[in-house]
């Protein structure tokens, strides 16, 4: 009997347990169910203070513009200025004599004409431009031919192709930055991104006439300093001459004198930052010094829209490892520094104009580097809004990349973001033309959410992508995330969908985009700009107004030809 | 007649001594016996099924039932002297090589001694590898013999052994087919050695085993025209189930693997009612690079290296140790009695109606941290500064293979020699960087057994 008894039990026990086995939820890895699940480190009061600095929807003209505009350059931030963008995007690089750059590739081929005035080496000109330096108080310097010949050695061993580290500023000031832009995008192409003058040829007339001439620059479009960007966004231009060439004389530093070219380049420069001195590469030389006082004049375009700046920090080891603290003193030097001088008006846009430039958000910080984030973080200390990018390759990995975008993965780079200062994260979106992968997906938006840091995507391209991220992914069905991420979006003067409100879920909190215009006008028409009742996602039960943000989006093309393009 | 009757008697009892079949092979259904030719064949066959029910923290593991093996296997007994055997896996769906080999046997006055060859379990592997999984009390054996110790391999054996010392040692190949990309195939050199007296009621051994690896048998690492032999070293276990095999929970790459020492201690002891037994294992697992080769071939990147000094920091490389253990132990309330296979020197499996209640510990201990390093679970990688870092490179030797502890308690019910039900629970709890939040799991599994 008992035989029995035990018979039964046993394959009874194996049949429930193969019964039971059959249950659908625990089959496979559930990313939705697992974004919920997972700890999310939430930004503590100080940072979250620096993150109101943030409008909430700000519209970040990344490059500028890429699509209307050469990125990058006067014509681009002129026109996002004037298009009404909440920020100017753009991406920082060092000279070889530590002029801080605004340029986005790690060499100048794509984006210069560079392949066609100098040699894919030193600059042929190296030696005659060392023989043509003045002191600040206009002595030539008169460097001995051993000396030229030595640091132009050194200038060679140090050369990568046509990196903008190779270069010194006033040599690519002699670089149109807008010409390839008319040869690659023909509907888009302008006359005047190009320029027409010959500024090598002009060079070496100079110097055949004064050995101690400086060389002649191009009459386009540059390659932008962040000085440039930073006086575009107050509502500057470029000061021309009237060859239509920049105003920008250069000497070398007074304090120099009678130091061999060879001894200053093996001094590494520093900079320091609140008692820390940060050390760059010997191969920089910061012995130039650009007199900025007559570069720029008042735009007599200028909408006076006053947009911030969104510049990023690119790959570490391709800058000077004084990098951070370099802009540091940038901004510090343009009054941009919010550390040294912090802004005491709060209103994001004021009497339909954008005010952010002019408000404690009027400089972000941004990167993909590790390396960057951290030396920023020890130099800004959390103090500057910073986003962080996210980038993944996967199967591939690169050095930065979050080679495991998953709800662990995700949670991991949270946390060691807020510990380094971080306020913002910044996920690739997928979608034509760029087709990054997508890592804003609900389950990701939902978790940035969750740790109470702004989310920024990147970029957009089209109003499909747009209208995806910003209320129609789940064309109305319900999801898990919509406690957090669904809002009811009151009507406005100028929002145009049926009915008193809507209510739909928002993946982003702000956009890099490369149209500006389109992201503005949706925003407008859906009353996620010019309302005054916007839900505000971090501090529930309260409003963000952005009721005084422009009404109305100009016509991109009308706009540049309004600003002489 | 009867003279026949004594002759073939006495011919099994020779077979039985000297012709040392495997535990699992002592009682096939289908004998053939030639006496005239002095030849004994035997055919046989085993089928495992099980159901497992797992509930996890996070990642979940595939509940369900599973054909977890389907073997079938021969023997061929010649004279006195030679024994061989073979078996083949078809377990979930594949086919697999299981056991061949050739022993040749003789009794001595002092030692039985046994000469091998073929394709069989390293002397050093485990005590529990040694054992057949049909002989087995748990359904699956410790996880620390799976990641820890060594299976199969090619080789060639030694044994002697009587009722007081058992000595079994051996040399392998690291791969049985050569089928590696590149280098050679690697040379294992193993022994177990123990001490023992299993004369009377109250059987024990109590022993230590050693093996080196030397590790042949790699892939080409081409970089930019420079080619380098790199040899990776995988250890893992599943958690000791097999209707999901998943090893992602405990498991680690070792690349640049160069030597694979392994230092083990065992002991078993048994009565007719009960049996205890555990076993220690510590892996050490040394590497070697041709940095040089490396370095120079990454020398045409932006920045370079400055020097292989810098090079070889940000790619460190270290010796890694690892170690497990495990105790089991076993009541029998009801059967034959627990039994030892003194030629194997292992616990052998229930062989008539019995019942059985069963428990064991386990842990293994797949993290090899190195202080201060940090981990990040997006990048997957540990860092030498305490934080994630572009570049030069991660410079972090730690290895996040998982620490894992395992309890289970089972109860087995066998209806005769042929058939056994088994069911046992265990709970997971796991030390992992890569998976911070599977912590627990828990698993019922059940087992039906058919031997013939």
């Amino acid at each position: 009997m008992i035989k029995n008894y035990l018979r039964i039990g046993a394959i009874g026990l194996i049949a429930a347990a193969a019964m039971t086995s059959c249950s659908d939820e625990q089959q496979f890895v559930d990313y939705n169910a697992q974004a919920k699940k997972v700890d999310v480190q939430v930004l503590n009061s100080e940072l979250a203070k620096v993150r109101d600095y943030v409008p909430l929807y700000a519209v970040i003209a990344h490059r500028g513009s890429t699509y209307w505009t050469p990125e990058e350059t006067e014509a681009s931030w002129r026109w996002a200025r004037d298009m009404g963008a909440d920020y100017l995007e753009s991406d920082l690089q060092a000279t070889k004599d530590g002029v801080v750059l605004s340029l986005h590739d790690d060499n100048l081929k794509r984006t210069t004409n560079i392949q066609s005035v100098f040699s894919d080496q030193v600059p042929d000109i190296r030696r005659a431009f060392y023989r043509s330096l003045t002191y600040e108080d206009g002595t030539p310097c008169n460097f001995t031919e051993a000396d030229i010949n030595e640091q132009y050695n050194n200038d060679l061993g140090n050369y990568y192709s046509y990196y903008p580290r190779n270069y010194y500023y006033a040599e690519l000031l002699m670089l149109d930055a807008g010409s390839w832009f008319n040869e690659d995008n023909l509907e888009q192409a302008r006359a005047s991104f190009a320029s027409t003058n010959n500024p090598l040829q002009e060079t070496l007339d100079a110097w055949k006439a004064d050995k101690n001439a400086q060389v002649v620059y191009t009459n386009g479009l540059y390659i932008s300093a962040l000085a440039d960007q930073i006086a575009y966004a107050e509502g500057k231009k470029l000061n021309r001459d009237a060859q239509g060439r920049r105003i920008l004389p250069y000497h070398v530093k007074n304090s120099l004198k009678g130091k061999s070219l060879v001894e200053i380049c093996s001094a590494a420069p520093s900079t320091e930052v609140e008692g820390t001195t940060w050390t760059a590469q010997a191969r920089y030389m910061d012995f130039l010094v650009y007199d900025f006082s007559n570069a720029y004049v008042a735009d007599d375009k200028d909408s006076g829209n006053r947009p911030g700046i969104y510049i990023e920090f690119k790959e570490s080891w391709a800058q000077p490892k004084d990098m951070e603290a370099r802009v540091y003193k940038e901004l510090d030097k343009w009054g941009w520094n919010i550390i040294t001088k912090p802004e005491s008006n709060t209103q994001f846009y004021k009497n339909g104009k954008v005010n952010v430039g002019n408000t404690n958000g009027k400089v972000i910080l941004q990167s993909f580097s590790f390396d960057a984030t951290n030396r920023a973080f020890q130099v800004f200390k959390g103090r500057v809004p910073f986003c962080y990018l996210l980038w993944t390759s996967y199967p591939g990995d690169y050095a930065t990349d979050i080679k495991y975008d998953t709800p662990t993965g995700v949670a991991a780079f949270i946390k060691t973001m807020q510990d380094h200062g971080c306020h913002i994260i910044g996920p690739a979106i997928s979608g034509a033309p760029n087709n990054y992968p997508e890592m804003n997906c609900p389950w990701q938006a939902y978790m940035v959410r969750r740790a109470g840091m702004i989310n920024h995507p990147y970029s957009f391209d089209s109003q499909a992508q747009i209208t995806k991220h910003m209320g129609y992914w789940n064309y109305g069905w319900e999801t898990e995330f919509d406690d957090l991420m669904k809002v009811t979006i009151k009507k406005t003067p100028y929002s145009v969908f049926p009915g008193d409100s809507q209510t739909w879920p928002i993946y982003m909190d702000g956009c890099f985009t490369n149209h500006t215009e389109m992201n503005l006008q949706y925003m407008i028409d859906n009353g996620m700009r010019c309302n005054s009742q916007l839900p505000n996602p971090f501090h529930p039960g309260q409003n963000f107004d952005n009721s005084q943000a422009p009404s109305t989006v100009p016509n991109a093309v009308e706009l540049l030809n309004n600003l002489g393009y | 007649m009867k003279s026949y009757k004594y002759i073939l008697m006495s011919a099994l009892a020779a077979f039985s001594l000297s012709a040392t079949a495997q535990d699992f092979d002592s009682d096939p259904t289908l004998n053939i016996d030639n006496k005239e030719k002095q030849v004994k064949f035997t055919v046989g066959a085993r089928f495992m099924a099980d159901a497992a029910y797992y509930h996890t923290s996070f990642t979940p593991l595939q509940s369900g039932a599973a054909i977890t093996d389907a073997r079938i296997r021969t023997s061929m007994s010649y004279g006195e002297n030679w024994y061989f055997y073979a078996d083949f896996g078809f377990g979930n769906g594949k086919f697999s090589q299981k056991n061949i080999y050739l022993q040749y046997s003789t009794k001595g006055d002092d030692f039985t001694h046994a000469i091998k060859a073929g394709y069989y379990n390293d002397p050093a592997g485990s005590m529990a590898r040694q054992t057949s999984l049909g002989s087995y009390h748990f359904i699956s054996r410790a996880g620390m013999s799976n990641a820890i110790g060594a299976g199969r391999a090619l080789g060639v054996t030694y044994k002697a052994y009587n009722d007081n010392l058992f000595l079994y040692q051996g040399i392998f190949t690291e791969n049985q087919y050569n089928k590696i990309d590149a280098g050679f195939n690697g040379l294992t050199v193993a022994g177990r050695w123990l001490y023992r007296d299993i004369t009377g009621n109250d059987k024990w051994h109590v022993g230590a085993s050693a093996r080196f690896a030397h590790l042949g048998g790699g892939e080409t690492m081409v970089t930019k025209g420079s080619s380098v032999l790199k040899k990776t070293f995988s250890m893992g276990q599943t958690l000791e189930t097999f209707v999901d095999e998943d090893e992602q929970f405990v498991g680690c790459e070792l690349p640049w693997a160069n030597n694979v020492i392994d230092l083990g201690a065992e002991a078993l002891y048994l009565n007719n009612k009960f049996f205890a037994r555990a076993e220690y294992k510590h892996r050490i697992v040394t590497k070697e690079r041709d940095s040089y080769k490396i370095y120079i071939a990454q020398q045409d990147n932006i920045d370079g290296w400055g020097d292989i000094e810098l090079w070889e920091n940000a790619n460190k490389i270290k010796t890694n140790h690892f170690n497990g253990a495990y105790v089991e132990a076993g009541y029998q309330i009801f059967g034959g009695g627990y039994k030892y296979d003194k030629h194997d020197a292992v616990l052998k499996g229930n062989d008539g109606k019995a019942l059985e209640v069963v428990a064991r510990f386990n842990y293994t201990a797949l993290n090899n941290l190195t202080e201060g390093e940090y981990f990040n679970a997006g990048r997957g990688n540990y860092y030498a500064a305490g934080w994630m870092e572009d570049w030069p490179g991660t410079g972090a030797t730690s290895v996040g293979g998982g620490d894992i502890y395992s309890t289970t308690v089972g109860v087995n019910y066998s209806f005769n020699k042929y058939a056994q039900v088994m069911l046992n629970y265990t709970w997971h709890n796991l030390k992992k960087d890569f998976l911070p939040y599977d912590k627990n799991f828990h698993q019922v599994q059940a087992r039906v057994q058919f031997t013939f």
